[in-house]
């Protein structure tokens, strides 16, 4: 019942996503929803990677740039157009990813929050100074719309679809990934890694696959975002971008799919919401970030959780 | 009849501490051994070593005639060694269900594409599992409970399903650390129920307990520890009997 129930919430959510242009003309709205497409994906890998197998990665925010330079910089240098180069994103994070991850999941868990946190140091260092390739801080101004079989995605309401299916795909691959057994595994290499070696599970090879999965569906979402903003430069690489994903996954509740995925769309509105007083946004929405994390330190899903937990031990005495 | 699991010359230092000194023993198939000895005279360290938690500094260790020593723990296991911990280690979050499943993954045909399709030998393998984890609960009386997290479960509660956990995969060899360690006397004859009836199935088992009398009841062959060396081997009377065992246990002029 409970399924049924889950499945139909989805179905009207993606409905409504769907119709969204109909309701609105305005451009303004629609490119949040673009930016709440993207950025949810992005979080929910994250949310795979951090929340399920417990590796906080800020690598995540090296993958999410370089899949938007690989993507501009195939239409812009390398002369192919915009599926290509996330087809380059795809694959290039995905083999950096096993690259790097490969050693650095050998590490204990904290010298691995030390490493990516280099990796995208260093990601962000490349966009800046290779300048033969990147540009520098200039970028890449002026990329053009996406074509397919001669239909652009030209217009704010047009690119939202584009945005739209992908996120249906990504989620729909982290959803069935978090469901299954593997879902079920990588939480219990988080939660006792020790206690699965001793049931003949190897740790080293579902954090990898995380790992990849994660970097290969944020590189995407990456791609497709820079062609939304039509210019890519290092402040792509920025941390306000990690940091976004981040906030997503712990307000959401690491661990909780869906209350990711609920936390994305509304934290990526949540920002345009406090506009009403420009001094103040930044102010309220630390504290709105402050005050969810002391009465939720474990995210809404969390709490949710627990309060179950609690009733279940009452039950049970 | 070779022994099932053979340990020969075993040494382990920490820092210059000879923790376990050229140790060598045999659990023979279809027994229930006993491994005891005062604190820090090399038991779990021992325990550390032939699951591979561990790194030998010298000596060998057998599993069924294949040599394992300096393998990973997951391999171990997955050759048939299955071992517990002293500090009760469950997966918290998960349900009771989840982690009997868990424990019997590995041992389980398919691999992450079958699981990510739920292909049919995914769900028969699945359906096995939960078979074979819902015998071991009603086995040990948590079929109750088999959704609830395990995070819910009273100490003793959580001893037993890691017992159950171990025993998931039907390993050639179940090793026991402290199975009984600060659970309560009604709770540990049930413990001791559960071990006779899976020993009568045909289970191996080695167990390293501090409680005397729950070894000498239920074993039918104990090793002595003393000061990273075996001090004794033989049946529960002749321990008993035993002098130096004595003496390690309490003292001199006890």
């Amino acid at each position: 019942m409970r399924r049924f129930a889950g499945v139909g919430a989805a179905a009207c959510a993606v409905g409504a996503a769907a119709l969204l242009p109909t309701v609105t003309q305005s451009n303004y709205l629609i490119g949040i929803a673009v930016s709440a497409c993207l950025f949810t994906v992005a979080a929910a890998s994250l949310n795979l990677v951090y929340g399920y197998t417990g590796l906080l990665s800020f690598a995540q925010l090296a993958f999410w740039g370089i899949g938007g330079y690989c993507a501009a910089l195939t239409v812009a240098t390398f002369g192919g157009n915009f599926w290509q180069g996330l087809l380059l994103a795809a694959g290039l994070n995905g083999a950096l990813a096993l690259a790097v991850g490969y050693p650095a999941l050998r590490l204990n868990r904290h010298a691995f929050v030390i490493v990516s946190l280099s990796f995208a140091l260093l990601a962000n260092l490349i966009a800046r100074d290779w300048t033969e390739l990147t540009r520098g801080p200039l970028g890449i101004p002026g990329l053009p719309a996406p074509t397919l079989f001669g239909f652009a995605f030209r217009g704010t309401a047009t690119f939202y679809y584009l945005a739209l299916t992908y996120a249906m795909l990504a989620l729909g691959l982290l959803y069935a990934i978090a469901s299954s057994q593997i879902g079920v595994t990588l939480r219990a290499i988080k939660q006792n890694e020790i206690l699965a070696q001793s049931q003949g599970i190897s740790g080293l090879g579902y954090k990898l696959l995380a790992f990849t999965v994660g970097a290969v569906l944020t590189a995407v979402a990456g791609g497709i975002f820079v062609f939304h903003l039509t210019i890519v430069d290092p402040l792509i690489l920025d941390f306000y971008y990690m940091q976004t994903f981040l906030i997503m996954v712990i307000i959401g509740g690491a661990g909780s799919f869906w209350g990711v995925v609920v936390a994305g769309v509304l934290m990526s509105a949540l920002p345009e919401l406090l506009r009403f007083s420009a001094d103040l946004r930044m102010v309220l929405y630390g504290a709105i970030l402050v005050a969810a994390v002391l009465v939720m330190p474990d995210g809404v899903a969390g709490w949710l959780r627990r309060r179950r937990v609690e009733r279940l031990r009452a039950a049970l005495q | 009849m070779t022994a099932l699991l053979a340990l020969e010359h075993v040494t382990k230092s920490y820092s210059g501490v000879r923790a376990v000194d050229d140790v060598s023993l045999a659990v023979a198939r279809h027994g229930i051994t006993g491994l005891i000895g005062p604190n820090g005279s090399g038991k779990s360290t021992t325990i550390d070593c032939l699951s591979g938690f561990q790194a030998l500094d010298r000596g060998r260790v057998v599993l069924d005639g294949v040599e394992i020593t300096g393998w990973a723990p997951h391999r171990i296991a997955r050759a048939g060694l299955i071992r517990t911990f002293q500090t009760v280690r469950v997966y918290d979050a998960l349900s009771v269900l989840d982690n009997l499943k868990l424990a019997a993954q590995q041992a389980a045909p398919g691999g992450w594409l079958d699981a990510l399709l739920r292909t049919r030998r995914h769900g028969a393998a699945d359906r096995a599992a939960a078979a074979r984890a819902r015998e071991l609960l009603a086995l040990i009386g948590l079929a109750r409970h088999e959704a609830v997290p395990a995070a819910i479960l009273s100490y003793g509660q959580k001893k037993l399903l890691a017992l159950a956990a171990a025993l998931m995969p039907r390993p050639k060899l179940v090793v026991l650390d402290e199975p009984v360690a600060g659970v309560n006397p009604t709770r540990i004859r049930e413990v001791e129920t559960v071990i006779r009836q899976l020993h009568a199935a045909g289970e191996t088992f080695l167990i390293v307990e501090h409680n005397v009398d729950f070894i000498m009841n239920l074993c039918d062959r104990v090793i002595v520890f003393d000061q990273g060396r075996t001090l004794m081997d033989g049946t529960p009377a002749e321990v008993r009997k035993d002098p130096r065992v004595l003496e390690a246990y309490l003292g001199a002029g006890a």
